[in-house]
């Protein structure tokens, strides 16, 4: 048939290469004569960002599908689980909250949201309506070792070693999955008549034809960004940090505990990410260049890492800095070739949301793959439209997390408070927040990023109080008192029965998990 | 507190061990490891399913007694009421332990017999000798011994059993659901089982390897024994 899509060309490694060769792969059995083709194209000479460490619990179902083994993961990338995030300092400079992967309890049901509020000064919010909070800090595990994998106790994601990750992906790729890996340079980039990409020409390998190419090189951008000119959309305007100083720092001890959760902790141009894998901890400051100078900045970072790893370590380990801009691509998909990755757009990671939009934008591709040249067109308007959708709710909650607080201990967080810099809608949501928590119908789509209950997580733990509203509404205390009790008993019976998550990591390298 | 010492015939040639069955020697556990040499026997009276050992996760295969924690149905006031007692049952007090020696400067191990000194089936007066007046094993301890090198080469075979089982997806996890003649109901559950529609969904190819390996007789061995549970169910109804 012609006209027909039958070779997908990826180019770019990395965790967005690979993810998404590894997701068309399987679904279009590549490995297969019949199915699919499917290229990866990696240069030799560029090395991948190297950090971008926190997944979301999709990624689970989305490695199974691919075949990979939970164990396998969990050996060969250093991975440890992630339950959600800890958010420290962020209100007032002296608070804590969590938010976790698991929604309230009973939340199907009732929101528990309106019956926490008379008890928001005994108890906090996290705590009062799920399990997570409490595992998290008791520093447990999310399973257990008879646990299937890939199933929970707790709902989870993972801490990852992002370049083991991208090595597990390719070794799979390539042995199982059929995914082709050229290691070449393009240096050129040839198009029809319409504009739509023919080929692309290596230094090495001559010309790899393709019928649709991913753009997955990075903040290179190399097809979107460099080749079609689609313009970058900035959104420093919103979201101030353009600076990320990053460091990687060993335990104490080799015995200390694993931390369950990402732990944000604010600062006064910005916060330092916390991520603990097995054999060391990821930490890096991300701030804004107008909020700080570079010295300040620098110093910060070193202070926070001081406590573990010592005053002299801490004043002389070498500091790696990158530049990122927050926004993304006016569109993701022009012609025959759609961004993946960085090269389709960046935004602080406060939510942990690039490795997530990797897996989102892999899975549309493939389920919505064309089957014809006229296709694309038609799929790549719908692909847009969903993904500047997407990244527009992203920026919204993250931009919620500097709203909320009431910090004024310097400019950066005064500045971001500033109207001008609030997207329209997330100012309504607020305002409708006043009176009213968060629920279900806030979601104008079906398959939303965040549910209401992130919302709902993020506002009450950073001390917002919803007001209640002048008349009266018919109410379910009952349901709701029991829903508290069952929670801390659940709370004193998995304290009792989860391990440590370092303990439950040793044993699953040791004994593995099993498939059932 | 369990105390394993190496058995010996100078410091153990007094020993004697009980060989009753009973409560008061721990006798009434719920399941017994098992092993696929051992299925034959073991389908005649038990019901076989799988379990996961909670420290590890490993799985591995179990002749039930009973549908709760501790409850042993072929416990009685006579003894064990059945004519073939599983191995992983008979072999108490005794476990190998394994020895590092070197011989002409190569480092070897062997297998030997070690025994639980704090086992109450140990003592010096009552049950069976370990040792002869001149130091040599008895029948019993050379019995015993056969015992212990049967079970560590059932828990080899086991492992590379439940393995292949894995890899055909071969096992379930099942709920167990009994009405007793009371009107009461239990429910038993963290046990797994065959799969029997992915069993009789396997191509000749694969019935062939398993055949090869030995394998296939002790699966249907498996599908035998649960109509044991229905026997285990009237032993239940009976203590009603």
């Amino acid at each position: 048939m012609s006209g027909s899509v039958r070779r997908v060309v990826i180019v770019g490694g990395g965790s967005a290469g690979w993810l998404t060769a590894g997701v068309i792969a399987s679904d279009h059995m590549a490995h297969h004569e019949s199915g699919l083709e499917v290229v990866l194209i990696e240069s030799p000479d560029v090395k991948p960002i190297g950090v971008g460490e926190g997944t979301w619990p999709s990624m689970r179902s989305t490695l199974q599908k691919m075949g990979i083994s939970e164990t396998e993961l969990i050996r060969e990338c250093d991975a440890s689980f992630k339950q959600g995030s800890k958010f420290s300092q962020w209100a007032t400079g002296d608070d804590e909250y969590y938010h976790p992967f698991t929604p309230p309890a009973g939340y199907n049901e009732i929101n528990l949201a309106d019956y926490w509020q008379v008890f928001r000064e005994q108890v906090t919010f996290a705590d009062a309506v799920c399990v997570q909070s409490h595992i998290c800090t008791q520093g447990l595990a999310p399973k257990q070792i008879s646990t299937p994998e890939y199933a929970f106790v707790a709902n989870y994601g993972y801490h990852l070693d992002a370049a083991k990750f991208s090595a597990l992906l390719q070794k799979h790729c390539t042995q199982k999955l059929g995914v082709k890996h050229v290691l070449a340079n393009v240096h050129n980039v040839r198009v029809d008549a319409e504009g739509y990409i023919v080929a692309v020409d290596t230094e090495t390998h001559g010309d790899i034809v393709g019928d649709l190419f991913i753009d997955c090189t990075g903040f290179t951008s190399l097809l979107i960004g460099q080749f079609y000119k689609v313009p970058f959309i900035s959104k420093n305007n919103i979201l101030f940090n353009d600076t990320a100083l990053a460091v990687q720092i060993p335990y104490h001890k080799d015995s200390d505990a694993i931390a369950s959760h990402t732990l944000s902790t604010a600062r006064s141009a910005g916060w330092i990410w916390d991520i603990g894998l097995p054999s060391r901890r990821g930490v890096g400051y991300v701030f804004s260049s107008a909020h700080t100078t570079a010295d300040k900045a620098e110093a910060e970072l070193r202070k926070y890492i001081e406590p573990v790893i010592g005053s002299q370590e801490s004043e002389s380990i070498a500091l790696r800095k990158i530049a990122i801009q927050s926004g993304y691509r006016k569109e993701f998909w022009y012609k025959n070739c759609v961004a993946v990755g960085l090269s389709a757009g960046f935004l602080e990671p406060l939510e942990a949301s690039a490795l997530v939009m990797i897996e989102y934008s892999a899975k549309m591709i493939s389920e919505q793959m064309p089957v014809n040249r006229e296709q694309i067109s038609v799929v790549a308007k719908r692909f847009n439209e969903k993904f500047i959708y997407r990244w527009e709710r992203i920026i919204e909650f993250l931009k919620l997390h500097y709203v909320l607080s009431r910090r004024t201990d310097s400019t950066f967080w005064i500045d971001n408070r500033d109207l001008s810099t609030i997207p329209e809608g997330l100012q309504e949501l607020v305002s409708l927040w006043r009176y009213r928590s968060p629920w279900h119908y806030d979601a104008t789509h079906v398959e939303e990023m965040f549910p209401s209950a992130s919302f709902q997580y993020v506002l009450y733990g950073m001390g917002f109080e919803t007001l209640p509203r002048a008349t009266q509404r018919r109410s379910d205390s009952a349901l709701a008192e029991r829903l508290f009790k069952e929670n801390i008993q659940r709370v004193m019976q998995l304290s009792a029965n989860l391990p440590a998550n370092r303990e439950l990591l040793e044993k699953i390298k040791l004994f593995g998990l099993q498939r059932i | 507190m369990a105390k394993h010492v190496l058995l010996n015939n100078v410091d153990h040639r007094n020993l004697h061990i009980i060989t009753d069955r009973a409560e008061k020697y721990g006798d009434n556990v719920m399941f017994t490891t098992t092993f696929p040499q051992e299925f034959r026997r073991i389908q005649a009276y038990y019901p076989i399913f799988f379990y996961k050992d909670a420290q590890t996760g490993k799985i591995y295969s179990a002749a039930l007694f009973g549908f709760k924690d501790k409850e042993n149905l072929f416990l009685t006031e006579k003894g064990w009421d059945a004519s073939y007692v599983p191995l992983t049952i008979e072999r108490q007090p005794f476990l190998i332990g394994v020895q590092r020696y070197q011989n002409e400067g190569v480092a070897k191990q062997q297998r030997v017999i070690h025994v639980d000194l704090d086992n109450p089936r140990v003592n010096e007066t009552e049950g069976e000798l370990l040792f002869l007046a001149y130091g040599g094993n008895t029948p019993y301890l050379e019995y015993m011994a056969s015992v212990l090198e049967a079970i560590h080469h059932g828990y080899e075979s086991n492992e590379k059993f439940i393995a292949r089982l894995l890899e055909f997806d071969l096992l379930e996890s099942f709920v167990l659901d009994i009405q007793l003649k009371d009107g009461s109901t239990h429910q038993m559950q963290g046990f797994y089982t065959i799969n029997e529609e992915k069993l009789n969904a396997l191509t000749g190819d694969v019935l062939a390897e398993l055949n090869s390996e030995y394998y296939l007789q002790p699966i249907y061995m498996i599908l035998a024994s649960h109509s044991n549970i229905a026997k285990l169910v009237e032993r239940k109804n009976s203590r009603l």
